[in-house]
């Protein structure tokens, strides 16, 4: 399963904000390796993680995952996508605060329309996979910056998605924890096979990536 | 269910705050009825009690009628003339007396012809009239201590009576009844004291009792013209009760008082939990939440919430009931107590309704770095 964005042009705000962000991007993501969305700020990094995740609909061009445009569905049906094929890891804010991990990837079950009772241990397995095997009953408050985001990446990968997308993932933790943190991320997305874009200026990322572009679409050369 | 009851462990402080307030309105709202509904069996059960349809009184009567109405035996006549219609006449008067065995009582003299359709008949003893003045008296005043068999000895005058029978628990004015016949419901009224005992009393009493056969209604305004009187239903007459009136609306006011201050209470509640809950909704939505399972979650909340407040406060208010109920006014039946607590709980989940558009306002985007 490929990510293919065709001819996509985002236009954002209205009046005298609006701008412009993409007109007529295209680009493509391969399947199996982590690929860095890197630029500085304001570049358009995030607005590209947007509409590859169907959180945003471009005002005109076509998103594609695997067989379906995502440009073309609905507000429901994005959301079902979203879901259901779509694994995601913000900057911060990730996590809910009344739920253990274990309880944080089951939520991400549950709202996908499964049986949390029937995925305890599946989703433990999936913590201690990112290392948080002693921390299954933890909250955020009780975790590190570093253990919340490896619990994000859990539950972003917790129920096989066929994209993967990570926006900053290393903006809120320090250096020692931001290198073992991308080391955990690069990991994962490769063994589990999917589509993995991550959205970053940190060069301790982008060193880990498979390969680097920029927010037009372009390979860059690291 | 899986996350609605995950939040509510996790702001189980805040939920907990939350329910006790529901539970404290639930709570008033069920001790204001038992109230209001025991004040109203304290005012006007004896006059619920009568097996009569309407009450004529005389026509100037058109309020507080059971003092203020006189009629006389001609009006009784005309009535038990009218086809259909059965008529006796019905004195009423609060007075007070003592028992041979010392008990001072107060009561509400309902004066009645022994045998007529509206002289109760007793749980226990003889009727009405059994033996010369004999009286039945209301449970209430068994309660205080009044036997059949005791003689009793009726203020101002003196009259002595004999207590033939006990009936049902009747009152009338938050005084205990007792049905008396219609000669000495006379002399407790009209009687002076120290005037001849053999004097001729006026044959009036305070309206005629009319209970209509067959379905069709009587031609009220029709009858009452032709007969000079002003007749109302019974339950119209409740009103002419003494308080009845002024405590409805006092009880009844606070209950709608109660019933409003429970949807803003709770709404209020949900409205701040849902601003709070903010960039988490944001977070579900971008997860893939759809719109109809945030507020799922959001409702099932509330109704635990509500739920379990409104059982807790029927539970409270049944308590009170259990240990108020024999020394004032109070009556909450199961079926009564369950409509109250359904109202609350169904106007607490309306002010909830109010905040829900809040929970799926949260724009999902507003996850991603380049909005935060």
């Amino acid at each position: 399963m490929s990510l293919v964005l065709s001819d996509v042009t985002v236009t954002l705000g209205r009046g005298d904000t609006r701008t412009t962000v993409f007109a007529g991007l295209d680009a493509a993501f391969a399947p199996g390796h982590l690929t860095a969305l890197a630029g500085p700020s304001g570049s358009g990094k995030s607005t590209l993680l947007a509409v590859a995740g169907a959180l945003l609909r471009p005002d005109r061009g076509s998103v594609v995952l695997g067989d379906r445009d995502l440009a073309a569905l609905s507000d429901a049906e994005r959301a079902r996508e979203r879901r259901e094929h779509i694994g995601y890891m913000f900057q911060s804010g990730n996590l809910l605060s009344a739920l253990t991990s274990v309880e944080q990837l089951l939520a991400a079950a549950y709202i996908a329309g499964h049986k949390p009772s029937r995925l305890k241990k599946r989703a433990a397995e999936a913590l201690e996979e990112v290392g948080l095997g002693q921390r299954l009953r933890h909250r955020p408050d009780q975790l590190s910056g570093g253990e919340r985001q490896r619990v994000a990446l859990a539950r972003a990968l917790f129920l096989g998605p066929e994209l993967l997308l990570i926006d900053e993932p290393t903006a809120a933790v320090d250096r020692g924890q931001a290198a073992m943190l991308v080391e955990v991320i690069a990991e994962r997305a490769r063994a589990q096979g999917c589509v993995a874009v991550v959205a970053t200026h940190d060069p301790v990322v982008i060193a880990a990536a498979d390969e680097v572009v920029n927010p037009a679409g372009e390979r860059v050369s690291v | 269910m899986y996350l609605a009851l995950r939040e509510l462990r996790a702001a189980r402080g805040r939920f907990l705050l939350m329910g006790s307030v529901v539970m404290l309105v639930a709570a008033l709202v069920g001790i204001v009825s038992g109230f209001t509904a025991g004040l109203g069996n304290d005012t006007v059960s004896a006059l619920r009690a009568l097996p009569a349809t309407h009450l004529v009184f005389s026509a100037d009567a058109k309020s507080d009628q059971f003092n203020r109405s006189l009629v006389g035996a001609d009006v009784l006549d005309a009535w038990r003339a009218e086809p259909g219609v059965e008529a006796a006449p019905l004195g009423v008067a609060i007075t007070r007396g003592t028992t041979n065995r010392g008990v001072e009582i107060d009561l509400a003299a309902f004066g009645v012809e022994p045998g007529s359709f509206v002289a109760p008949d007793p749980d226990s003893g003889q009727p009405v009239g059994t033996t010369p003045g004999g009286i039945v008296v209301s449970r209430k005043l068994a309660d205080k201590g009044v036997h059949v068999g005791d003689m009793l000895t009726i203020d101002r005058l003196g009259t002595a009576v004999r207590v033939d029978g006990i009936t049902g628990s009747a009152s009338y004015g938050h005084v205990p009844a007792a049905y008396v016949p219609l000669d000495v419901w006379t002399r407790l009224r009209f009687g002076i004291p120290g005037a001849d005992p053999n004097a001729t009393l006026p044959r009036q009493f305070s309206a005629v009792a009319v209970r209509a056969s067959g379905s069709a209604a009587l031609p009220i305004d029709r009858l009452d013209a032709a007969k000079g009187t002003h007749t109302i239903s019974r339950g119209a007459s409740f009103a002419a009760a003494p308080g009845y009136s002024g405590e409805r609306v006092t009880m009844n006011s606070i209950q709608v008082f109660l019933y409003l201050i429970a949807p803003l209470v709770v709404g209020a509640f949900f409205a701040v939990w849902t601003v709070q809950r903010g960039p988490e909704l944001a977070l579900l939505r971008a997860m893939g939440a759809s719109r109809p399972r945030l507020l799922w979650i959001t409702a099932v909340q509330a109704a635990i919430v509500v739920a379990a407040g409104a059982v807790a406060g029927g539970a409270v208010a049944a308590g009170v009931g259990l240990l108020l109920g024999s020394a004032v006014p109070f009556s909450l039946p199961p079926l009564t107590l369950v409509a109250t607590l359904g109202g609350v709980a169904a106007l607490g989940l309306a002010g909830t309704a109010i905040t829900l558009r809040r929970v799926t306002a949260p724009d999902p985007l507003t996850m991603l770095g380049a909005h935060r």
